[in-house]
């Protein structure tokens, strides 16, 4: 059946098999569990997927259905707290996450970490671990997170009943470095004017990537990069280029809504984007040491903090924005990004304490910005239609 | 003849001189800063940074404990409005919002002084800020946004937050243990570069020791509280809680207030002096109150509800055995850790319940004080203090029968919050709590 599968894959069309795993996100995971494989669950960019892939476990990344109006979560978790995560769990509660075998979660915010315990609570698996994550990127939290993963890896031995070989573990990193390495060369297809491929296309390949094991994911880039070289006719010229900022984005409505505007959204520093795959893990001795400081360091999510080295004993602004987003910078000039849309489902205090200084430091960059809230749902659309039309109108 | 209406809660006396001492830091920390003594703004950090703070002689102000000054005396608006202009969300923590719109006034409207109708005295301009890594996201995020209106640098206090499950090993416990003792000597070494001070390590012994003392002291007053009537009310504890957790002035001077708190709670003990004159409910209180209208909880008073513990979190830790912990860093660890996160995991994995870090004393508290009901108040403003709390009010039905009455509000905006519609939940509310006790005998469950 797993051998079918993979048949009926390579005759389909690269962007047609992307567009299935949007419909049905779990096509392939059923099939694969059906033959026998563990798939995992995790939320969020923290849990370590190589430490997964390296048990031949199968990650798939858990994310909500704005479609799905919340009932069971209300019992558990308040409005008042962030939409995406209350539909995560409110799908969970539903049994929509029942195929699991195994979650992983990680301390990747207040609600994130609270939603991780209530769904443990509620919903057993046969495998459930809860990674803490430092706040800082200070040096010995660095050490305690590595040690984490050490945690993580152990109870993950537990779980399959053997040990975890390195040479496992490398090849692992090499299949997820070798997906960061094709993402970014997918990414470039989007430089050019008019870019080779679209915004909510690239949101729909993330996704779809983050349903399938990481070596299909991989040959599915390769085939739709082929793929995308060869379109015609190219896409229609937007003078409008856009990068989208924010809380995460796992609905294509909100960049189709952008697009079918007069945009084109031609980068993003988004968690289905550039910030789960732009850093790739460094070949250290130990591994863990490259995974640690991928993981801590290199996710540029502002749950963790990071500071700029002080001067004379004062902290300087201008150069605290440019140590924390100075890398939006070469997005910018990469990508010839001429405005950013600020965006973020309500009640995410992570991303909310830092729009004012992201606005600051676009400011400094001369890019015009604009700040969206919604609240993950279809009907919070329409509102924002307008205010990016006249963000547009302000760009010309 | 007229007769003067007799106060619906007994307040203990001895709660006097603490609020006083309380108050008195603001002004002494004004002045400090006119004398060129340096200040550090701290997030409320369990200790962890404070005793360090102190044994340095950098003074603290908390602007969380300022937020509720402000809301308590109707100053905290004008601060959330010039907040939201200065382009931050609505929906963010009403303390942070208070003080960044407090801080963007100081330091562009007044020229870092003082704003003139600042309540209290004010909170003067930091030297430093130390922020934490427990508790909230707001506990760091918030100083790092201050970073547009300050130059101060700024710490950020590590506290890791294991799962239950996890957090139950021994390995997982030490080695947060280890990383939090490398993390604060990092910390005296930062506070010794930007002050250039070298730390007197006798002193902070002394201080920790003080700390543990009058963390001691405030633990075995609210286990008087567990007696029938309660001779404690939460307003008591509202009033007295800062002086355990945000420990600043003369620590000997506070510990003999808080022997004096535990005498005269003790002698309402001994005696079945009650803090309300009836005792028909005893309550829990849970997240912090709308410090904006605590004469809602005199309302309540004179319906006979006895509030006799509140949020776990402003607790102080339970004492733990330190006899052979020599380094006063270890100490501060341990203390932290095992008081903000793990203290109630052994209990929480037995019973089962995972979210032990703040859901799951809940339960623990109802079944030690007695409980009849809880009110849950989640925060608008806050995630932290209000994720947890439908599932709280799911466990404590589930478990032991306990009704909660949820009421929306907030710690300083007092738009958010409905007295009188709170007033009538609660009125009906005493039915629920009537009928469960019927449920609960039933049930063989004990009280």
């Amino acid at each position: 059946m797993l051998e079918d599968t993979l048949v009926i894959a390579e005759k389909t069309k690269a962007f047609d098999k992307v567009k299935e795993l949007n419909q049905e996100r779990t096509v392939r995971v059923k099939q694969l569990k059906a033959a026998g494989k563990k798939i995992i669950g995790y939320l969020c960019l923290h849990p370590v997927l190589e430490m997964l892939t390296a048990f031949d476990l199968v990650p798939f990344r858990v994310l909500g259905d704005m479609g799905e109006r919340v009932t069971r979560a209300d019992t558990c978790m308040p409005p008042m707290v962030c939409p995406f995560l209350r539909s995560c769990l409110d799908l969970a509660l539903k049994d929509k996450y029942a195929f699991l075998d195994g979650v992983v979660m990680a301390h990747i915010c207040d609600v994130g970490e609270r939603m991780a315990h209530i769904w443990r609570t509620y919903k057993e698996y046969n495998y459930f671990y809860f990674m803490d994550v430092p706040h800082t990127v200070h040096p010995p939290a660095l050490d305690a997170f590595k040690e984490e993963i050490k945690g993580f890896q152990s109870s993950l031995e537990s779980f399959v009943g053997e040990k975890l070989r390195v040479e496992k573990l490398e090849e692992a990193i090499e299949l997820h470095n070798e997906q960061r390495k094709l993402i970014r060369e997918l990414y470039d297809l989007r430089k050019p004017a008019p870019p080779l491929i679209t915004g909510s296309e690239v949101l729909q390949v993330i996704i779809a990537l983050a349903s399938i094991p990481v070596d299909e994911g991989n040959e599915l880039l390769r085939r739709l990069i082929t793929e995308v070289h060869e379109r015609r006719p190219r896409l229609p010229e937007k003078k409008a280029r856009l990068m989208i900022w924010g809380s995460v984005v796992d609905n294509v409505s909100l960049i189709e809504m952008m697009e079918g505007v007069g945009a084109s959204v031609v980068m993003d520093d988004l968690c289905l984007g550039t910030r789960a795959y732009w850093e790739s893990v460094e070949m250290t001795p130990d591994p863990l040491d490259g995974l640690a400081y991928r993981y801590l360091v290199g996710i540029r999510c502002p749950r963790t903090l990071r500071e700029t080295a002080l001067y004379r004993n004062k902290k300087d602004y201008a150069a605290d924005l440019e140590h924390r987003f100075g890398y939006l910078r070469s997005y910018i000039r990469e990508w010839n990004v001429k405005g950013v849309i600020l965006q973020s489902v309500k009640y995410c205090d992570t991303h909310g304490y830092e729009v004012p200084a992201v606005k600051d430091y676009l400011q400094k960059l001369g890019v015009p910005s604009i700040y969206l809230e919604h609240d993950y749902s279809y009907g919070s659309l329409a509102p924002l239609r307008t205010r990016v039309q006249a963000f547009l109108e302000i760009l010309k | 003849m007229t007769q003067e209406k007799k106060r619906a809660i007994n307040r203990l006396e001895s709660m006097r001189p603490i609020r006083a001492e309380i108050d008195e830091t603001y002004r002494q920390s004004a002045a400090a800063v006119r004398e060129g003594k340096p200040i550090a703004w701290a997030m409320v950090n369990y200790w962890i940074g404070d005793a360090i703070l102190h044994a340095l002689d950098i003074g603290a102000v908390y602007p969380e404990s300022y937020g509720a000054v402000c809301a308590a005396m109707g100053a905290a608006q004008s601060y959330l409005d010039r907040c939201g202009e200065e382009g931050f969300p609505t929906h963010m923590c009403g303390y942070a919002r208070n003080c960044i719109g407090y801080t963007a006034k100081m330091m562009k409207d007044c020229g870092g002084q003082i704003p003139p109708d600042a309540p209290m005295g004010g909170m003067p301009k930091p030297t430093v800020l130390v922020s934490r890594g427990s508790s909230c996201d707001a506990g760091f995020k918030w100083f790092q946004a201050l970073g547009r209106y300050l130059d101060a640098p700024m710490w950020t206090l590590e506290m890791p937050v294991p799962g239950v499950k996890e957090g139950l090993s021994k390995e997982v416990q030490e080695r947060n243990v280890k990383f939090m003792v490398q993390e604060l000597r990092s910390f005296v070494a930062f506070l010794e570069g930007i002050f250039n001070k070298k730390l007197d390590w006798d002193k902070l012994s002394e201080t920790i020791y003080d700390l543990e003392e009058i963390g001691r002291v405030w633990h075995e007053t609210n286990e008087l509280r567990k007696a029938v009537p309660c001779p404690m009310h939460s307003r008591d504890f509202w009033t007295c809680m800062n002086g355990p957790t945000t420990p600043t002035g003369d620590l000997k001077k506070k510990l003999a207030l808080y022997r004096a708190l535990y005498e005269e709670v003790k002698y309402r003990v001994e005696h079945g002096i009650s803090a309300v004159a009836e005792e028909r409910y005893r309550v829990g209180f849970t997240e912090l109150p709308p410090w904006h209208s605590l004469h809602f909880f005199d309302m309540l008073a004179e319906r006979g509800w006895n509030f006799v513990v509140e949020t776990w979190g402003y607790h102080p830790p339970r004492p733990i055995d330190l006899t052979n912990v020599n380094d006063p860093l270890e100490r501060l660890a341990r203390i932290s850790y095992s008081g903000l996160t793990t203290a109630y995991f052994k209990e929480a994995a037995q019973a089962g319940e995972y979210m032990g870090f703040l859901g799951y004393p809940n339960l623990e508290y109802a079944r030690e004080y007695k409980l009849d009901g809880f009110l849950l108040h989640p925060l608008l403003s806050c995630r932290a203090a209000s994720a947890h709390l439908w599932y709280v009010q799911d466990r404590l039905m589930r478990r032991l029968k306990i009704p909660s009455l949820m009421i929306e509000g907030d710690i300083v905006d007092v738009r958010l919050f409905d007295l009188e519609d709170a007033l009538k939940k609660a009125e009906a509310f005493e039915q629920i709590m009537d009928h469960y006790k019927h449920v609960r005998k039933a049930a063989g469950i004990g009280w």
